[in-house]
């Protein structure tokens, strides 16, 4: 069949070349042209032209993989002088390559709004170097990370579905999570029944801003976190994680503050309709010890959970629960409950609108509706799972 | 009682540590991306190869989950098959990065891209995403054009010398018979699609051009109105007139596609829906690459009949 085709073309080839050949020479030549038809033919080439060679494969390129994202918002608080607002919360620049074989580089540079102000600042959030061929299934990354504490922690805000992160991620850390520069080294576990199990060790000293519970410290004191990932396929469509996460590290009294965590995630996806339909359970808690001074102790913990359930290729409808204290103040809780109502046209595009009624023993409670809109341009960006 | 506890621990861990680290059996361990590839390397490996498929044959190549089980396999992998052409983009990347393996890296000697040396359909003159759900590199489903099957073995042939040279004759005797029944079959194929050349017909999504190029169909138009975009209303209703306009019987889905719009689209036609395998292990009839053919022939000509 190709060499019909093969041949079909060829034939078409040597028409065209032929009628140009024609068009050249002179009317009165007849017998030359006949010559040069020959040669034509001759000098065709043995191996048939490939078809539908319409263009060249790729423009080869060595400059990194390059992306932006936007995230703009509109809200309105129930408390506050500014009840209504629309901003542009955030504008992300991802590049990331390959460094050569034995690596690869992240950089993410993100713009983003200071409410009262209006300015955009900007910052360096992530940049890291991420070997590739380590042996003993090590992997270590050096740089400016958002370290492995828990499922949210790690993500960027626009990956997660809900507009805010978790109270005990900005109860206990910052709005975005925590940052840390450093090492992170990851080892996959080998384990006689064979499931996926990833222990994670960093250490390093967070970013210039402190959070809640940790600061960038004066000393020789770093920051420590260990997290133990174990997953497990129930079966073709749902997985079941389990992970145990660790930290300790100097904190802005100027003692230490520890800390524990556990997170535990149902997903379930049809693998024939996994575009269509899925459904995620994820829970999260966090239990904090922050020395204050030497004869006080503050012991505080945190936990949210939450559903997500995909109705359709494009909707998605999920529910959050919060329960935090604050590390520095045993007296201080706030619970929360959320609902959210998301649409995805595309994978580069996705709108939310989520609900939220915050309840605080310390202030007037309220309610927040927020519209988030994300939009992304360049590499498709992976996902992690 | 503890010293008890502390030596049947032991024992577990013993054993289990056996177990994990039992010497490597000399199969190669391949891991695809799509079971068509899986198939095809077990074609030209015989039992000198383990091959294993991320996706299953029932599932949409281009959102595959990167669960974290599927990076242990790729760990312990001796060669990484991928379609390429970006199809995998959204999942096979954090998946190789996460697997601590150097030798399915790209550039590595695991590492095969089936796409090389392929004549690709639809490559775009411009990339923007306008035009819904685009393959830069031209469209990537190419595997569905059973010739192209050689070349994707010639590659994987290639990757397990690469890894294996000790077994080239084997992997070779294995290459050319392949090769010599894919010929032979596809001359069949064709044959029995031949009355049927030139036959219009309505696709869920763009996946068919090299099918449809080698069995002599002509799609005329898709559900989606970009690739990507789910079919709507104005979309359906376009090939409805379509269909009507041009007589056309047949809209032909994927698997992994919900049928609503396709039902649809045939109730108010006449049409009937035919789901196509487009990978090995699409049901359970489908168990190589050439049974692939086989039922996707035979389901085209039941419809068109």
């Amino acid at each position: 069949m190709n060499l019909i085709r093969y041949a079909s073309l060829g034939a078409l080839a040597v028409g065209l070349s032929t009628g140009i050949g024609w068009a050249q020479v002179d009317s009165s030549a007849v017998a030359d042209s006949l010559l040069l038809k020959q040669l034509q033919q001759a000098m065709q080439p043995k191996t048939p032209p490939p078809q539908q060679q319409a263009a060249p494969r790729s423009t080869l390129s060595t400059n990194p993989d390059v992306s932006a994202i936007g995230d703009f918002r509109s809200s309105y608080t129930s408390l506050g002088e500014r009840k209504l607002d629309l901003y542009l919360n955030e504008l992300e620049l991802q590049v990331t390559s390959v460094v050569d074989p034995y690596a690869r580089a992240n950089f993410i540079y993100t713009f983003g709004k200071d409410l009262t102000t209006g300015a955009f600042e900007s910052d360096l959030e992530i940049a890291t170097l991420t070997s590739l061929t380590l042996p003993y299934q090590l992997q270590l990354t050096v740089g400016k990370f958002k370290p492995t504490i828990g499922k949210v922690n790690i993500l960027h805000p626009h990956v997660f579905p809900f507009t805010d992160f978790p109270k005990i991620i900005s109860n206990y850390f910052d709005d975005e999570g925590m940052y840390m520069e450093g090492a992170s080294l990851s080892w996959l576990v080998p384990n006689p029944f064979d499931f996926y199990q990833e222990l994670t060790l960093e250490t390093g000293r967070i970013g210039a801003e402190p959070n809640a519970s940790f600061v960038r410290g004066t000393t020789s004191q770093l920051t420590y976190s260990g997290h133990l990932k174990n997953f497990f396929d129930l079966t073709d469509n749902a997985t079941l994680e389990f992970g145990l996460s660790g930290l300790n590290g100097p904190n802005r009294f100027g003692f230490s503050t520890s800390m524990a965590g556990a997170d535990l995630t149902y997903k379930w996806k049809p693998v024939r309709y996994n575009v269509f339909q899925s459904f995620t359970w994820q829970s999260e808690i966090l239990y904090s010890d922050l020395r204050l001074n030497p004869a006080d102790v503050a012991r505080t913990y945190g936990w949210y959970s939450l559903m997500e359930y995909q109705v359709a290729q494009r909707w998605f409808i999920g529910a959050r629960y919060d329960h935090s204290g604050f590390p520095d103040d045993t007296a201080r809780k706030e619970q929360a409950g959320s609902l959210l109502l998301r649409l995805q046209p595309t994978e580069f595009q996705i709108l939310a609108l989520e609900y939220q009624y915050t309840d605080r023993n310390f202030d007037r409670n309220t309610s927040q509706v927020t519209l988030r809109i994300i939009f992304g341009i360049g590499t498709h960006a992976a996902h992690q799972y | 009682m503890l010293d008890k506890t502390m030596r049947l621990v032991t024992g577990v861990t013993l054993i289990g540590a056996l177990l994990t680290f039992s010497p490597a059996r000399a199969q190669v361990k391949v891991v695809t991306s799509l079971p068509d590839l899986a198939s095809i390397a077990t074609l030209i490996g015989g039992d000198q190869v383990d091959a294993f498929s991320i996706a299953t044959g029932y599932q949409n190549p281009h959102f595959v989950d990167p669960k974290p089980s599927y990076i242990l396999k790729l760990a312990r992998a001796d060669v990484f098959v991928t379609v390429g052409l970006d199809l995998e983009i959204g999942w096979t990347p954090p998946l190789l990065n996460s697997s601590r393996n150097a030798k399915i890296q790209k550039g590595g000697d695991g590492y095969c891209d089936a796409s090389i040396g392929i004549h690709l359909l639809q490559v775009p003159v411009s990339a923007s995403r306008e035009q819904g759900d685009i393959h830069i590199y031209g469209n990537p489903h190419y595997w569905l054009d059973p010739l192209n099957g050689k070349i994707v073995a010639q590659n994987i042939f290639n990757a397990l010398v690469r890894v294996d040279p000790d077994h080239r004759s084997l992997f070779e005797a294995n290459l050319k018979k392949f090769n010599e029944t894919i010929d032979a079959r596809t001359k069949v194929w064709v044959e029995r699609m031949r009355p049927y050349a030139g036959t219009k017909v309505i696709a869920y999504h763009n996946e068919w051009p090299y099918f449809e190029q080698r069995f002599g169909l002509e799609i005329v138009d898709f559900l989606e109105p970009k690739p990507g975009i789910p079919p709507t209303p104005s979309q359906l209703l376009k090939v409805i007139n379509e269909m009507k306009r041009e007589h056309i019987k047949v809209i032909i889905a994927a698997p992994y596609f919900t049928t609503e719009s396709a039902d649809l689209v045939a109730r108010n036609t006449g049409g009937k829906v035919v789901i196509l395998a487009t990978s090995v292990g699409a049901n359970e009839s489908i168990k190589t690459y050439y049974d692939l053919f086989d039922y996707d022939i035979s389901q085209i000509i039941k419809a068109l009949q």
